[in-house]
Formats: C-alpha cells, sequence, structure tokens
C-alpha cells in the first residue's frame, strides 16, 4: 500500500510513519468531543432553520413583487405600485442577502485575505454582483434606459439563489449529521453506570470511576460496563453490536467479556481488565474514527481539482462576460451569464463525494464487525483476486487436541515414561501443537512428576530436543528425522494414515529411535466452508496456507471445499509465500490469519486481514480486523468494500459530469445552437441539488447488509 | 457565426437583444478582463510568501498556533524532519465546515470548538508535503516538513 501510510514490516521506527503516533484519545474525551461536535451541529441546523425560514417569507414577497415583470405586463390589478416598485424589492432582498446569507460573504472575505477561493466565494460573487446591478438600475434607471436597455432588476433572482444555496446547505447539514451516527450509535452502546463491589457492598458508580481490578456485578438483561475476566457465575452473552456475531456466546469463569455487550440470562461477577480508552469500545472507535480521517486513491485526484475549481470557475465567468459582451454588446445580459456561471458550480459536491462514502462505510463495517484501518483498505479490499486463508486459527478453531497416540513396534520405552519425556520437553515449547500434546499427556499422568531437561533446543519449523535422565529425546515432525540421519522407514505408514485423518502429526524420538506419534487434529470452525463458498462465488482465488504437511493440508483443504493448498510452510517464510503470488501475477493478494505470528505476512499483503477475538491489539499490523473470528467477515468486508467502491464512483461521476455540463450550458455555449438559456435561478437551485443528491447517494450505503451465509451446524 | 447571434438575439426579447457598442469600449472590457483573470488566478492559485516556520520549544518541540477564519492563517506550514510537533489550531469562524481539521497523512481528524484553542501533537515525520484540511475538504492548508 502507499509507503506513506504503511512502514515496512520490520521497521518500526516512528520516523517512517506518520500514523504510528500513540492513541491520544480518551473514550471519555472521545465522547465528550463527539458530544460536542452533535451540539455544534444542533446549533448549525437550528440557526440554517431559522434563517431558511426567513429567506423563504422574503423571497416569495420578491417574487410576487416581480409579478408583473416576469410576465412581461405593466401592472397587475391585485398588487398595489408600491408593492412592485423595484424599491420595495430591493428592501425586501437586502436583508436576504446580507443576513440569511451573511456567512457567504464573512466566509469568502476571510477565505480571499488567504488567497483562497470556495464555494462562499461563488455564491457570494454571482448573489452581489447580480444585487449590485440591480442596485444600479434602481437608483440610475435613466442611464439603462437611454442605452436603449429596460432598467430591470434582479432581485428575485438573487434572493431565489440564495434561499435555494441556504436550503441545500440545510439538507446537506442534516444528512451529514447522519453519516457518523455509526459512531454515535457505539459510543452509545456503553452503559452509564456500573455496580462494582467496594468494601465488600455492591455500590453504583459512574463508568469514569472502575479502575482496573475492580469487581464489576452483571445481571440479566444489563450491558457490561467495561472489559474484564469472568470470576464467577456464568451466562450467554450477546456481542453482535461489536463482533457482528449473531449468536450469543457462553461465558463462564476465566472467560474475556468485552464492554458494552449484552448480558442476556445469567448473572456474573468479572474482574476488569481495561477501562477508558484500553476497552475494545474505545479502540473500535478510535480505528474508525482514523479510518474516516485518511483518504483513498481516487481522492488524491479529487482534491487535486477541488483546489483549482474555484479560481478556474471564475476565470470561466469573467471570460463568459466578455465574450458575450463582445458579441451582443448587452451588458445585462453577459451580467447573467457570468452569475449563472458562478452559482452553477459546485466544488462542494466533488469535496464530499469520497469522503461521505468513507464515513458511511466505515462506520457500517463496525457495526457489523469489520474494522477497516484507512480509507485505502476500503478501497483495495474489493480488487482483490486471491486471498490466502492461514490454517490454525482462522479456518479452524485453533485449539489442537490430540485425536491419536500411537507406539511403534521397534519403540522400548514404556508408554507411561514416553509421555512424561514428551510432555516434560513439550511444556518448555510454545508451539501450539507442543501444547496440544502437554495437555494430552498430563491428563494421563499425575501433575507434577515431570523430569528435568537439560540443553533444550527448540529448532522452528522442526521440533524440540533436550537431554532426559541421560536420554537425547526429541519431539517434531517426521519430515525432520531423515535431516539427522533417522529412518522413518517404519514411521511412514503411520504418518500416512494419520494426515489422511486431517491429524498433524508430532513423533518422538529417544536415543535416535522413533518410539511414537502423536496425531493432533485441530477441528474446523462451523463458518469456514460456508465463509469459503461465499468468496469463491465473489470470484476470488481461494489458497489456504499451512505449516502442516501436504497430505494433512489437503484433507482440511477438502472439507471446507478449498483447490489450491501450500502446505509445510514454516511461519517465517509466509511472508515470502505472499511475495511469490504477488509476483505470479495473481493480482491483488489478500493474507487472513490470526494477527500474531502472521504478522510479516499480513504486512507484505495487498489487504492484511486480522481475525482478532475482540480482544487482541494485533489489530495494528492489519488493514482490516475481524472483530470476531468468524471468517463470514471476510466476503462480508469485500462486499462492503465494492459496494462502497462503487458508490464512489457513482458520487464522483455525478460531481464530475455535473460540473463539466453545467458549467459550459450556464455559460451559453448551447445558445446560439438551440437558444437554451439558463436562468441563473435554475443555475442555483441546481447547484444546491447537486451537493444534497451527493450525500444522499452516500448515505443509501446504510442499508448495506452482508449477504448471509447458510449456517452450518457446528 | 458574430453576425447571425446578432440577428438571433435581435429577434429574442428585449432583453437579449444586441446593441452597438462602440470599438474602444469592447476593447476595453475585453483588456479588463483578461487582465482580472490574470490577476484572480495569481490571487488564487499563485505562491504567495514562503510558509511560516514553525518556533521550537525548549523542549525541543516544534510549535505553531493556527487561527481558523474563513481559511486557516497560515496556510503553510514550514517544519523540522525529524522532530515531534504541536499544532495549536485556534478556530474563530462559526461556519460548521471549519469544526474539523483532517491530516489524511496521519490518518487523524481533531475537532475544533468555537472560539477556543485545540492543539494536535504529531510524532517526527520524515520530509515532505502532508496536506490538511477541513471536514468538506474546501478549506485547505500545507504542512511541509524539511
Amino acid at each position: 500500500m502507499a509507503p506513506l501510510q504503511r512502514p515496512a514490516p520490520d521497521d518500526t521506527s516512528p520516523m517512517s510513519d506518520p500514523s504510528a503516533s500513540p492513541s491520544c484519545c480518551h473514550s471519555d474525551g472521545m465522547a465528550a468531543s463527539a458530544d460536542g461536535m452533535e451540539r455544534e451541529l444542533a446549533r448549525e441546523l437550528t440557526q440554517l432553520r431559522r434563517k431558511v425560514s426567513v429567506a423563504v417569507v422574503l423571497t416569495a414577497l420578491v417574487m410576487l413583487s416581480s409579478l408583473p415583470h416576469m410576465l412581461g405586463v405593466h401592472s397587475l390589478p391585485f398588487l398595489p405600485a408600491w408593492f412592485t416598485s423595484p424599491w420595495t424589492q430591493l428592501i425586501l432582498t437586502t436583508p436576504v442577502l446580507f443576513w440569511c446569507g451573511r456567512g457567504f460573504f464573512t466566509g469568502a472575505a476571510s477565505a480571499f485575505r488567504q488567497h483562497g477561493a470556495d464555494m462562499n466565494t461563488l455564491v457570494a460573487a454571482g448573489t452581489g454582483i447580480a444585487w449590485l446591478t440591480s442596485l444600479f438600475s434602481t437608483v440610475f434607471p435613466q442611464l439603462l434606459i437611454a442605452e436603449g436597455l429596460p432598467a430591470d432588476v434582479y432581485y428575485e433572482t438573487t434572493a431565489v439563489i440564495l434561499t435555494m444555496v441556504l436550503l441545500g446547505n440545510l439538507l446537506e447539514a442534516r444528512a451529514r449529521g447522519q453519516t457518523s451516527e455509526a459512531i454515535r450509535r457505539l459510543l452509545q452502546l456503553q452503559p452509564p453506570t456500573a455496580r462494582v463491589m467496594r468494601d465488600g457492598h455492591a455500590v453504583q458508580i459512574p463508568v469514569s470511576q472502575v479502575v482496573v481490578g475492580d469487581l464489576v456485578q452483571v445481571r440479566p438483561g444489563e450491558k457490561l460496563p467495561t472489559d474484564g475476566v469472568v470470576r464467577e457465575g456464568s451466562s450467554w452473552v450477546e456481542e453482535s453490536m461489536l463482533t457482528g456475531e449473531p449468536t450469543p456466546v457462553a461465558k463462564a469463569a476465566g472467560d474475556a467479556v468485552i464492554g458494552a455487550s449484552m448480558n442476556r440470562s445469567g448473572s456474573f461477577t468479572f474482574r476488569v481488565s481495561r477501562v477508558g480508552g484500553d476497552t475494545v469500545l474505545a479502540q473500535i472507535v478510535e480505528l474508525v474514527r482514523q479510518a474516516q480521517s485518511s483518504r483513498t486513491r481516487v481522492q488524491r485526484v479529487a482534491d487535486q481539482v477541488v483546489s483549482w475549481f474555484a479560481p478556474v470557475v471564475i476565470a470561466l465567468a469573467i471570460a463568459a462576460f466578455v465574450i458575450w459582451f463582445l458579441v451582443s454588446g448587452n451588458p445585462v445580459l453577459a451580467m447573467l451569464f457570468l452569475v449563472s456561471v458562478l452559482v452553477i458550480a459546485c466544488p462542494c459536491a466533488l469535496g464530499l463525494a469520497t469522503p461521505t462514502s468513507i464515513m458511511v462505510a466505515s462506520g457500517k463495517g463496525a457495526e457489523n464487525g469489520l474494522i477497516f484501518r484507512s480509507a485505502e483498505a476500503l478501497e483495495t479490499a474489493g480488487k482483490l483476486r486471491t486471498i490466502v486463508l492461514d490454517k490454525t486459527g482462522t479456518l479452524t478453531r485453533g485449539q489442537p487436541e490430540v485425536t491419536q497416540f500411537e507406539r511403534l513396534s521397534g519403540g522400548v520405552v514404556p508408554a507411561d515414561s514416553l509421555l512424561a519425556l514428551t510432555a516434560a520437553l513439550e511444556s518448555r515449547s510454545e508451539h501450539p501443537l507442543a501444547e496440544a500434546i502437554v495437555a494430552y499427556a498430563t491428563r494421563q499422568l499425575n501433575p507434577g512428576d515431570l523430569p528435568a531437561v537439560a540443553g533444550f533446543e527448540a529448532v522452528a519449523g522442526r521440533g524440540v530436543q533436550g537431554v532426559i535422565a541421560g536420554q537425547q529425546v526429541l519431539v517434531g515432525t517426521p519430515r525432520w528425522f531423515p535431516e539427522l540421519g533417522i529412518d522413518t522407514a517404519a514411521l511412514q505408514p503411520l504418518v500416512e494414515r494419520l494426515e489422511a485423518l486431517a491429524c498433524s502429526v508430532a513423533a518422538v524420538v529417544v536415543d535416535g529411535r522413533i518410539e511414537a506419534c502423536f496425531g493432533v487434529a485441530d477441528p474446523l470452525k462451523a463458518s469456514s466452508e460456508a465463509a469459503v463458498a461465499a468468496l469463491r462465488r465473489l470470484g476470488l482465488q481461494v489458497v489456504m496456507l499451512s505449516g502442516d504437511a501436504r497430505r494433512t493440508a489437503e484433507v482440511v483443504a477438502a472439507q471446507v471445499g478449498i483447490e489450491r493448498v501450500i502446505a509445510e510452510v514454516r511461519p517465517a517464510d509466509k511472508s515470502s509465500v505472499i511475495r511469490k503470488l504477488q509476483e505470479q501475477g495473481e493480482g491483488l493478494v489478500a493474507m487472513v490469519g490470526d494477527g500474531i505470528n502472521d504478522a510479516p505476512a499480513l504486512a507484505q499483503a495487498d489487504v492484511g486481514i486480522a481475525m482478532g477475538t475482540g480482544t487482541d491489539v494485533a489489530i495494528a499490523a492489519s488493514d482490516i480486523t475481524l472483530i470476531s473470528g468468524n471468517l463470514a467477515g471476510v466476503p462480508a468486508a469485500i462486499e462492503l468494500s465494492r459496494h462502497t467502491m462503487a458508490n464512489i464512483r457513482q458520487n464522483l461521476f455525478f460531481a464530475f459530469a455535473y460540473n463539466v455540463a453545467g458549467i459550459p450550458i450556464a455559460a451559453g455555449v448551447l445558445f446560439p445552437l438551440t437558444g437554451w438559456l439558463l436562468s441563473p435561478m435554475i443555475a442555483g437551485g441546481a447547484m444546491a441539488f447537486s451537493s444534497v443528491s451527493v450525500v444522499s447517494n452516500a448515505l443509501r450505503l446504510r442499508n448495506f447488509r452482508p449477504t448471509p451465509l447458510p449456517v452450518a451446524a457446528s | 457565426m458574430t453576425h447571425l447571434f446578432a440577428a438571433d438575439l435581435v429577434k429574442a426579447e428585449p432583453l437579449w437583444r444586441a446593441i452597438e457598442q462602440p470599438m474602444a469600449l469592447k476593447a476595453l472590457v475585453a483588456i479588463v478582463g483578461v487582465a482580472l483573470i490574470a490577476w484572480e488566478l495569481w490571487w488564487f492559485l499563485g505562491r504567495h510568501g514562503g510558509g511560516v516556520v514553525a518556533r521550537e520549544s525548549e523542549a525541543g518541540v516544534q510549535e505553531i498556533t493556527i487561527t481558523v477564519d474563513g481559511g486557516y492563517a497560515p496556510s503553510r506550514i514550514r517544519v523540522k524532519a525529524g522532530q515531534p510537533m504541536r499544532l495549536a489550531f485556534h478556530r474563530i469562524d462559526p461556519s460548521g465546515c471549519v469544526a474539523q481539521v483532517i491530516f489524511p497523512d496521519f490518518h487523524k481528524t481533531l475537532d475544533l470548538p468555537l472560539d477556543a484553542t485545540t492543539s494536535l501533537e504529531l510524532p517526527p515525520t520524515e520530509a515532505g508535503t502532508y496536506p490538511f484540511h477541513c471536514g468538506m475538504n474546501m478549506v485547505r492548508g500545507v504542512l511541509e516538513v524539511e
């Protein structure tokens, strides 16, 4: 991805990554600031509403007053002459311009001092020029009449344009408020108080006073105030608002619980492990806000255009004036073209096209437990061609169990001692298979009588070795032993049989003799098969990556419907496998892993997707984090990305097309051919409508629902 | 062609009629128009000043206060690479448009309450230009790290 936003995986110095600053926001602070922004938005809306109401009433009066002129008659019987006088229109229009529309003029003036030109500049210049021209013909009508021109005034044009732009601002401000709705809803998930044990009594205190280590009581139907670990009791907890996981999760002593999730049936007490800005909820909110602050590659193009836009439009407007004056010699006609060009141009639509869609989409992602780290991740995910799934922890539960323990015929060590030797050695290893073997062995033995190990050594991707009671013991993959000159011929049939059962095999060698082997299986997650099918439906090539023996990996792959398997990959080689796939022209490659030992591969991939358990801060290495461990989130993220990018393309296309078509029409290009002439009033209305429609289109993303997967029986 | 237009215009409503103007006036309008375009483009798009250099505090943090009023003053800020910086935004403009300032390259959004100063601390950064803008992308500034 862009080097600016993404440090090389081995380079963690803050120099290279401007985004690597420590998280500065505390959830309370964030909530407060979100509240502040909400209050400000509400104030802005109230003010706009007041201005729009006044403007609508005055504009209606001005239009009534100019009715005879619009109909081309001298007077109307029901309108007194004083009411249709230009002076009355001047009095009615001036407050519309300088009270209701005051913001446009002050904004334009301060932007001008900063050498800036924006929306305000265009609206203020357009309406200001129309008003000044009208003022001139109100005060000096005879000068125009002497020139052979009607002393017309354009007060109604001025008032209508301003009213419509203000109305557009009002609608847009309301819609903008809705784009950050998802974050607001997330922040509201946290209950305000917690029932905490203090001096042996349960007391209700504000969440901000809860500290790490507190014991919190939760009753049925209550929301959890913060993160922790269950100490007593058990229950079903609904985490869907955070993880997108639809079914409630069973929680008992020792299980981690997440703040803001909803307790269903039971009561329990949990010990607080994280508060404030460290909680999962606060981190999700922070990550979503970060993503919303980043930009997509398409946005960079739009940004370039926006910065040139207003000055170029002003130049075109002046050019339109000059050309029409030279052609017709009619200054009033030329002025109307000038005003039309100024007010039809809408840089806002261009500026809003991408950020609003990103805002809505990243919030929508968070609602479904999909956290996009940046707008680029959201942009790239939809273009993926190949998706690499790590087997352990991604397709499988990641909690392997020993299902087979087989002695070899040539073995001489008694079974009990063999288990003790293996357990002693493996208890020093951190490999997931080792954990399963230790758990199995200690179940068979009396705890606490493991012999001492000397000279322990772990060989990455191979196994472990050490000396126990004078015997050289090795536990590891059968592939390791030929390298050490140990004959594995007797082991082969057994290995083949276990691998056909989707077991990983670890063999035990004592003093150069193969004694036994363990078959360790890792059960599949219920959602894996349906998720793989969904990914293939989305047109992706699915590849499984595994450290297991080829046969084992292929059996697992066949169970979930994956055809392409890259097996026997050591953890350190995962990232080079990804690089090779990228170099082979397999399109953009995503890696899905559980985040910790997969970090280099996640960083190498075009999109790294981490399967978080909702508590992991390994989120940092990935572009997308699935808060739940459910693989169904991967197709959902890709679908959301495709919807979002389609939405952004529609917005940008509309905004560009609108301006590219609107400005020449307003400048009168079609007039010689068709006699079409855009009234400045229609130009103003079109402008107001264009930015509202961009925001409204982005809001359609709120209706996004991931395609539901058939629920597999677990 | 010009003649054709003019003929059409004469037939149209009184407002759209063509008027014979002296050549000198036409020339004057054309010259003033072109000059106005040139000046306007220079004023809005040209480079004005070399940007403001942030001052350095005793703790080695580069500091600068930016006033938010229609635009960012100053809008071009020059800082040194490899040193942390603190940007203080003082917002006096009530327009909702500038209520947020976004630094896309840093993935940072800062909410700016009205009539208050809000600070953003940024880590040491490599040389380069890092644009920042308001929530709606209309008001913009640039951080030049050199």
